[in-house]
């Protein structure tokens, strides 16, 4: 069967140009094998004989945690490294790929976690740029004509005259999908594909990739943290661990704690046992805060609450929403436009922020390598950044510098974080390490207050299990805690109470014992509950 | 790169010792006076020779010494004035504005004591000399300073301001001691009065005792930034505003506090070279040369990483060749310039070899291909 046979059999809209890949390939077909893959760097081995296959039809995801060797995996898969060892057929045919072009031309194609797409042009011309029809006169019309009807047969919506730039961060992603696609990929590797989408960008592109199955492309989402998506698209998950393959499972025979366990190496803990506190004393009292964002637009809306001695309140919501504004307010970054913070009885609001962190409010930023943290600077330096003020560490002006040794010596091995020493860069750290050692400090100061924005973003599952543990020790020790999460199940499980935002105003508090999952949701959406109580 | 069995690997560096650093500008020190040779060569001077010359009259020559020493102390304040902001990511481009309005300061307390009258005004130096001083770091600070409070409070671009604000002060010079001017010359050269007997700088070993300032302010410098909480706030500011802030630090003062000190430190040189250096004594004609000079202190501060202490080698090495290279242009009859030519050959090659500060070239043995 030839290529316009397939066509005609099953009457579909292809590609104009389709790379050089054998058509006859059924359902069920092997169409990318990878045999005892082994890759070195200097000092490890990022690969060890990794063997995996694909079907046509298939989705087939790969689960490891950061530096399980997932990366370089991909990267090989991609034509960007080569194996030192193995071999990789496509399509029954054995290949070497010096580029990714090579991939490309065998029918690979690669949506990339952070975005490689022109912002200033528009959807279209990202799809069809590199396309080698691209190089000739272009039949814009065709090609639109063209891109619509294949968004349509996966269920995409895009406008395929947007602006790059004016997209949100999922339907970027779709832009790379299609970009893909109309270069004719049959094998379609996705990295992360839902760490930058709010709950309903997700759903809809499970279903995108679902019908791509369907029709008979091999998908391969490399995943890191989200265990529900593994299990609700993919029909086979392949997991390593410190560059091996651990496990090669049917989704059907596996749950989440399986994976998981699979992944970290041991068991993990997913229901956190809330310690069980009373909650004491009002801590913090906020009364119709607002302020503006940095567009110098309303981003938060008169919200209203309490936290209590020994009580976490979550505030759960899609990126965006104000989320951001409210922790920076709070913690004297953003100046109020209106409304009180009321801290321990007193008014805080003009407040500055040494006065803040003198007073006993903590706070973990989301962005833990621009504002978190100091990536020039030693451990020891940067757990200064919270006590350099300290009367307990700085006398007269003059850091006791062997003292913050020691208690960054005591915090690395509280906390366990895994670093050659106090003395090496934060810049070194993994992701996970950076957040335990940003963690350690505020906690070290014990305040009454924490405010923790976006805790265990990006984290693997066993620094996120360990924060979330952390987490609630603060609030055993009796801190009032405020957590923000674009997490819903984070802020379910930890939280007492939950406060669900949109666009900058707090739709109701529920009471996590009386809280559904459903009704969360939809109030993250802009539904006020009706159920609620302050 | 292959050479037979092995071949030429780039690294990146990840820690840089100061050994290392050290041994990297040496190299590059030699590298430079090995091209700079090319000018001796055409202009048929043994380069040995010359090289000789304008070492050891800058080195070793009682005259030549005292010349690079008083250079020395003027280029170390003008790289202090340079570093404090540079440590707290902020670039300084007003040495020579700075250092004109310490000069000018320093001036107006003498003016104001009545010693324009006459060289042999009786004026008593224990009071006078300490004011002038004083007026020199606060004068070259509040200039300083008011780059400081546009760029905390409005955050205008501090480059642009600081070397606008030089010519202002340049001109502001002009008008005090050219015709007409208050600090002018009696005798009217364009230049400022001289300075009562009384109040020469006292002399160390025939070096004004600045230097004692200069070399004090280097060690005191150091410590702040190592050990005091004002140093480390001013760390953190230069390698992340928005951390800084996080941890409480108030980008306004930190960056009124760098510009005013780094402003003091130029105020300071200003002092030096027109009130202290033997022989000079006044605001020179030519005070426009020794602002352009101020400017090897940027020079001198990136080729140190911003570090007080090893910027005094740094400073002397300029200072030096600054002065033997103007020796030798007279005494072997060379062209106009040589002095600029070799401090820019100089700074450019150490400027090129800061690559080997971040990246290192290693031999690695190429495996057999099987």
């Amino acid at each position: 069967m030839t290529m316009s046979e397939v066509r005609a059999v099953e009457g579909r809209v292809e590609p104009p140009y389709m790379p050089d890949v054998p058509a006859a390939f059924r359902p069920g077909e092997v169409i990318l094998e990878m045999r005892n893959i082994t890759k070195r760097f200097p000092g490890v081995v990022a690969n060890r004989r990794i063997s995996f296959d694909l079907r046509a039809g298939e989705i087939h995801a790969i689960l490891g945690e950061n530096g399980a060797g997932k990366t370089t995996l991909m990267s090989i898969l991609f034509g960007l490294l080569q194996p030192d060892e193995g071999e990789i057929y496509v399509f029954g045919k054995k290949v070497t790929f010096r580029s990714p072009l090579d991939a490309i031309n065998m029918g690979i194609g690669m949506v990339h976690q952070h975005r490689k797409l022109v912002a200033a042009h528009t959807v279209l011309e990202n799809i069809i740029l590199g396309h080698p029809r691209a190089g000739r006169i272009l039949n814009l019309k065709r090609a639109e004509e063209e891109v619509v009807a294949l968004a349509e047969k996966y269920g995409f919506r895009i406008d395929p005259r947007a602006r790059v730039w004016q997209l949100s961060e999922g339907e970027k992603q779709v832009v790379e999908i299609i970009k893909a696609l109309y270069r004719g990929a049959r094998i379609l590797i996705l990295d992360e594909p839902t760490s930058a989408l709010t709950p309903q960008e997700t759903d809809r592109l499970l279903e995108s990739i679902e019908a791509m199955a369907r029709s008979g492309l091999g998908v391969v989402p490399f995943i890191t943290h989200k265990l529900p998506i593994v299990l609700a698209v993919s029909d086979r998950v392949t997991v390593l661990r410190r560059g091996e393959v651990v496990a090669r499972l049917d989704t059907k025979d596996v749950t989440e704690q399986l994976l998981a366990e699979k992944m970290v190496g041991r068991p993990v803990l997913f229901d956190l046992k809330k310690p069980d506190v009373q909650p004491g004393e009002v801590i913090l009292r906020v009364e119709n805060l607002s302020t503006l964002n940095d567009k110098g637009l309303l981003a938060l809306k008169g919200v209203s609450f309490e936290i209590r001695e020994g009580e976490i309140l979550g505030i759960a919501g899609v990126s965006g929403n104000g989320q951001r504004e409210l922790a920076e307010v709070l913690a004297g970054l953003r100046k109020p436009t209106g409304g009180r913070i009321v801290f321990e009885g007193k008014d805080i609001t003009q407040a500055s922020v040494l006065d803040r962190w003198r007073m006993g409010i903590g706070y973990i930023p989301a962005e833990r390598k621009d504002v978190g943290s100091i990536g020039e600077f030693s451990l020891v330096e940067n757990v200064l950044m919270n006590f350099y003020f300290d009367p307990g560490m700085a006398r007269n002006g003059i850091i006791d510098y062997a003292k913050a040794l020691r208690l960054t010596k005591e915090l690395i091995i509280e906390f366990g974080v895994s670093t050659p020493g106090p003395e090496a860069k934060a810049k070194t750290l993994s992701g996970g390490n950076l957040q335990k050692i940003i963690l350690a400090r505020v906690m070290a100061r014990r305040p009454r207050l924490l405010i923790a924005a976006l805790p265990t973003q990006g984290l693997d599952i066993g620094a996120m299990e360990f924060v979330r543990k952390k987490i609630l020790e603060a609030k055993a020790r009796g801190s009032a805690v405020l957590l923000i999460s674009e997490d819903l199940d984070e802020v379910m499980s930890l939280s007492d109470r939950i406060a669900p935002i949109y666009e900058g105003e707090i739709m109701g508090i529920i009471p996590a014992e009386k809280a559904k999952k459903e009704v969360i949701g939809a109030m993250m959406a802009g539904s006020r509950g009706e159920e609620t109580q302050q | 790169m292959r050479i037979g069995r092995y071949r030429l690997k780039l690294e990146k560096r990840v820690t840089l010792p100061g050994w290392q650093a050290a041994l990297i500008s040496s190299f590059a020190i030699l590298v430079a006076l090995l091209l700079f040779s090319v000018i001796f060569l055409l202009a048929h001077i043994d380069p040995l020779v010359a090289y000789k010359e304008i070492f050891s009259y800058a080195f070793t020559n009682r005259y030549g010494v005292l010349l690079t020493i008083n250079r020395f102390i003027f280029l170390l304040l003008a790289t202090f004035a340079f570093i404090i902001p540079a440590k707290a990511g902020l670039w300084n481009i007003g040495m020579s504005g700075q250092l004109y309005v310490g000069a000018l300061a320093a001036f107006a307390v003498v003016y104001a004591f009545g010693g324009k009258e006459s060289i042999s005004a009786p004026l008593n130096p224990w009071i006078v000399l300490p004011l002038m001083v004083l007026a020199a770091f606060l004068g070259g600070a509040l200039m300083g300073a008011l780059a400081g409070y546009l760029k905390g409070k409005f955050d205008v671009n501090e480059i642009v301001l600081t070397m606008l604000l030089n010519f202002i002060a340049f001109w502001v010079v002009a008008h005090m001691i050219k015709e007409g001017g208050p600090f002018m010359n009696p005798q009217g050269r364009g230049e400022s009065f001289a300075l009562p007997k009384s109040l020469h700088a006292p002399l160390i070993f025939g070096v004004p005792f600045t230097i004692v300032l200069a070399l004090g302010f280097a060690v005191i410098l150091e410590f702040v930034f190592r050990k005091t909480t004002l140093g480390y706030q001013i760390r953190a500011f230069g390698q992340s505003p928005p951390a800084a802030r996080y941890a409480g630090i108030r980008p306004f003062r930190i960056a009124l506090l760098v510009f005013f000190l780094g402003g003091a430190m130029a105020g300071l040189a200003g002092y030096h070279y027109f009130g202290a250096v033997p022989g000079v004594y006044k605001i020179a004609r030519t005070y426009g040369y020794f602002g352009d000079l101020s400017f090897y202190g940027i020079i001198c501060g990136l080729i140190s990483l911003n570090d007080p202490i090893a910027a005094i080698p740094v400073a002397l090495l300029f200072g030096g060749l600054s002065i033997g290279g103007r020796f030798v242009q007279g005494k072997l009859h060379m062209g106009f310039g040589l002095d600029y030519a070799l401090l820019g050959v100089l700074m450019i090659t150490l400027v090129a070899f800061q690559f080997f500060y971040w990246n290192k070239i290693t031999l690695v043995r190429v495996q057999e291909e099987s």
